[in-house]
């Protein structure tokens, strides 16, 4: 049977339940009395070496094998968890993830597992305490003689089959349907331990010949030899039971409802949707431009057909945060421990769903913000009860979908950044006014996320937010994503990334600009308002709109790009809003909503960074994205 | 007609397996469950000629899955997969009503031979 196909489904379910087997041991952790977690630790790594046995990794089955064990006298024995437990149980854990990975490239032999199965070994042995003495075998006397037809059988299972009194059992109930079973030597209980050896005996009250007996009892399975006594008759057994059912030739298909399906082969669908897309768009303004009905209906039903097609797909590639988020828990743990804090995490919004090409970058920037509030946002157990906190601080990763995106936030009740001293740094690096007297939330960010900003002395005495920060934003806002941040000295601090629910293909507003035009993803525009009816007012230096009593600053497009002439009379303002932020964008015209292929770009040297990437328009000339996060 | 199989386990890896060896042997696979509670639950629906059921499942175990459906269909054809070591379960497994195991790693041609026994 050739296994290779079923590697990477091991490898798929393996990591899962491993990833389980990291939040069960956490929540052990932390109620160390309550052994309610052993029995799905015990469930996660028996199935693991199930799977790892039979694909034929031996390390993995053999690691698996001495964790479950562990796993399985702490479960009978309902004990509470001691820390050397625990640290043995994650090492054990770790172990495991590790062979599975190297299994299944095929490089199991460069595992060292000695360390860790001795160890799981000894644990296991001064669990077991001494020795129970093991129960006596039965001494071979022969039953006394039922009255009736009774009849000795005796039977001997193959040496090499499998868990003897489970067969042995089956055999026995094959006999009860001729007759009456009694005397079974060794007693029943024998059968339930591993020390039998797979010879049995009883005595069945029976009528049926002997040929007849022997056919029942060889029909249990794996049965050598039987004999059945018949006033001394012993019948020896005959030729080995022939090989299994031949298998039919055609393979019914599985009625299961669901398939993995390798993301690559998404992508691939993706693209592909994405060409379509804009064909799509080519054959609306052609049919426009022919106004004849009938390509008209044709132009129509494509649209709708292809805008399906990309919904299904989109909804395909939709995965709940918590296969990135799964790992943290962990994370966070051994860090705390390494730096002696305490910290509870907590983890909401789990099953909110992203696109899995977002998901997939966000591991990075949410790691560094995590490091960090453990690092420097969380105050040493001392230090917070000096404080009036509890010692034990809290760190929470939530997600929250929000109309077209999902806000993801890191914050924890820590210290807090001490603006003061990021201020005076920024001041002497030139990267605010010198004379500016505070930093806002947003000056802050902006500082800190600077990749030249010199964190080393900020990673000692102030808070070091600035490790990571720059490689998150960066990240993020690739993504068409925006970064916020809220700090409190002393109370803590939450970063909170917003992020479109998928990238390829997003709506757009089509804007125009001297003779270019330009795409602004739907995803941050609140609404569009006139420019020239609005009265426009100064707020902070700024030219702003006043809307609805919240003040919008405004971005005069033309003028930031450089467009020589004259902008209109009256034009357009596009209100995009990210989180709290808020910022108006004054356009030329507008020309529109489509649906926009978003293409990845890296922008010549000097560009200004308000473009996020480019997409081909349905006439087949290019337009730049505007980044949203880069204009408000 | 092939006989129709209901497939219970909680690895997908595993039922995959299971019911890719049925499948070419010719049976028809005609439904999985993930735990205990599904596998009555499906048993009652699909009334299946033969129940594969693994031992240890979240939710209800597979052998107190095998109770339940053995009450509800004495000839219920119900076969443990177990793993070594696991002998006073397939135990408790038989005396609850299992017709016969088979021990993982599961060689086909072994799987094979035990649905016979069963079906028998």
């Amino acid at each position: 049977m050739d296994l290779s196909q079923y590697a990477e489904l091991f490898l798929a379910e393996s990591r899962e339940h491993l990833s389980a087997c990291n939040q069960l041991l956490l929540d052990w952790e932390r109620t160390p009395a309550n052994p309610a977690p052993v029995a799905g630790l015990f469930r996660a790594v028996h199935t693991v070496k199930g799977m790892a046995a039979t694909m034929g990794y031996g390390r993995v089955t053999d690691i698996a094998h001495r964790t479950e064990n562990l796993l399985d006298l702490l479960r009978r024995g309902s004990r509470p968890a001691t820390d050397e437990l625990l640290q043995l149980l994650f090492r054990a854990r770790d172990a495991l993830e590790h062979a599975v990975e190297l299994s299944v490239v095929g490089r199991e032999d460069e595992l060292d597992v000695a360390e860790v199965v001795a160890d799981l070994e000894s644990a296991a042995a001064l669990l077991a305490g001494p020795e129970r003495p093991a129960p006596a075998p039965t001494a071979a006397v022969e039953p006394p003689a039922a009255p009736g037809r009774s009849r000795l059988v005796q039977v001997t299972l193959r040496a090499e089959a499998p868990l003897k009194g489970g067969r042995a059992l089956l055999a026995l109930k094959r006999a009860q349907a001729l007759g009456a079973v009694q005397g079974v030597t060794p007693p029943q209980a024998a059968f339930e331990s591993d020390d039998f050896d797979g010879g049995f005996s009883f005595r069945l009250d029976s009528s049926a010949a002997a040929a007849e007996i022997e056919r029942a009892v060889r029909g249990a399975g794996d049965v050598e030899h039987v004999s059945v006594g018949a006033g001394g008759d012993e019948r020896r057994a005959a030729a080995p039971r022939g090989a299994g059912a031949a298998a039919a030739a055609e393979a019914i298909p599985e009625k299961s409802r669901h398939i993995r399906v390798d993301l690559r082969r998404l992508d691939e669908l993706m693209d592909l949707i994405g060409e379509l897309v804009t064909v799509r768009g080519r054959l609306n303004e052609l049919a426009a431009a022919r106004r004849d009905p009938a390509v008209d209906d044709v132009a129509i039903q494509i649209s709708r057909l292809s805008a399906d097609l990309q919904a299904g797909i989109i909804q395909a590639r939709m995965t709940p945060v918590w296969q990135v988020f799964d790992r943290f828990p962990r994370l966070v743990r051994d860090l705390a421990r390494e730096l002696d804090k305490q910290v509870a995490f907590r983890v909401e919004g789990k099953e909110i769903e992203l696109d899995r090409a977002i998901l997939d970058e966000l591991g990075d920037p949410l790691l560094h913000l995590l490091r960090n509030a453990v690092d420097h946002g969380i105050e040493t157990p001392a230090e917070r009860r000096r404080r009036g906190k509890p010692p034990e601080g809290e760190i929470v990763l939530a997600a929250v979908r929000e109309r077209a995106s999902v806000a993801i936030s890191v914050s924890d009740d820590g210290r807090g950044i001490d603006r003061a001293r990021i201020l005076e740094r920024a001041r002497r690096e030139g990267l605010v006014d010198a004379h500016a007297e505070a930093l806002s939330d947003d000056q802050l960010l902006r500082v800190l996320a600077r990749p030249g900003f010199s964190t080393a002395e900020a990673v000692t005495s102030v808070s070091g937010r600035g490790v990571g920060i720059d490689v998150a934003v960066t990240r993020i806002r690739a993504l068409g994503g925006s970064i916020d941040i809220r700090t409190e000295a002393g109370k803590g601090t939450s970063f909170v990334l917003r992020l479109p629910v998928t990238l390829a293909i997003v709506r757009a507003l089509i804007a125009g600009v001297g003779r270019e035009r330009y795409a602004l993803p739907l995803t941050y525009v609140a609404e569009t308002v006139e420019f020239g009816v609005q009265p426009t007012t100064i707020v902070e230096g700024r030219e702003a709109i006043v809307l609805r009593n919240r003040v919008v600053p405004l971005v005069h497009l033309r003028r930031m790009l450089g467009v020589s002439g004259d902008a209109p009379a009256r034009c357009p303002i596009i209100v995009l809003e990210m989180g709290e932020r808020t910022s108006g964008i004054v356009v030329d015209g507008m020309l529109g909503q489509q649906e926009i292929v978003v293409k990845g770009f890296d922008p010549p040297q000097g560009t200004l960074p308000v473009f996020s990437g480019a997409t081909i328009m349905g006439d087949g000339n290019p337009a730049l994205i505007l980044d949203a996060g880069g204009l408000v | 007609m092939s006989h129709t199989v209901l497939v219970c386990d909680d690895a997908i890896f595993m039922r995959t397996m299971i019911s890719d060896i049925l499948a070419q042997a010719g049976f028809e696979i005609v439904g999985e469950a993930e735990t205990g509670s599904q596998a009555v639950e499906k048993y009652r629906q699909l009334k299946p000629d033969l129940v594969t059921m693994d031992i240890v499942m979240p939710d209800m175990g597979g052998i107190d899955a095998v109770r339940e459906i053995v009450k509800q269909d004495p000839d219920a054809k119900i076969l443990m997969c177990s793993a070594m070591g696991q002998q006073a379960l397939v135990v408790e497994a038989i005396q609850a009503g299992a017709k016969d195991f088979v021990v993982k790693p599961f060689q086909p041609s072994r799987v094979l031979e035990a649905v016979q026994r069963v079906l028998g």
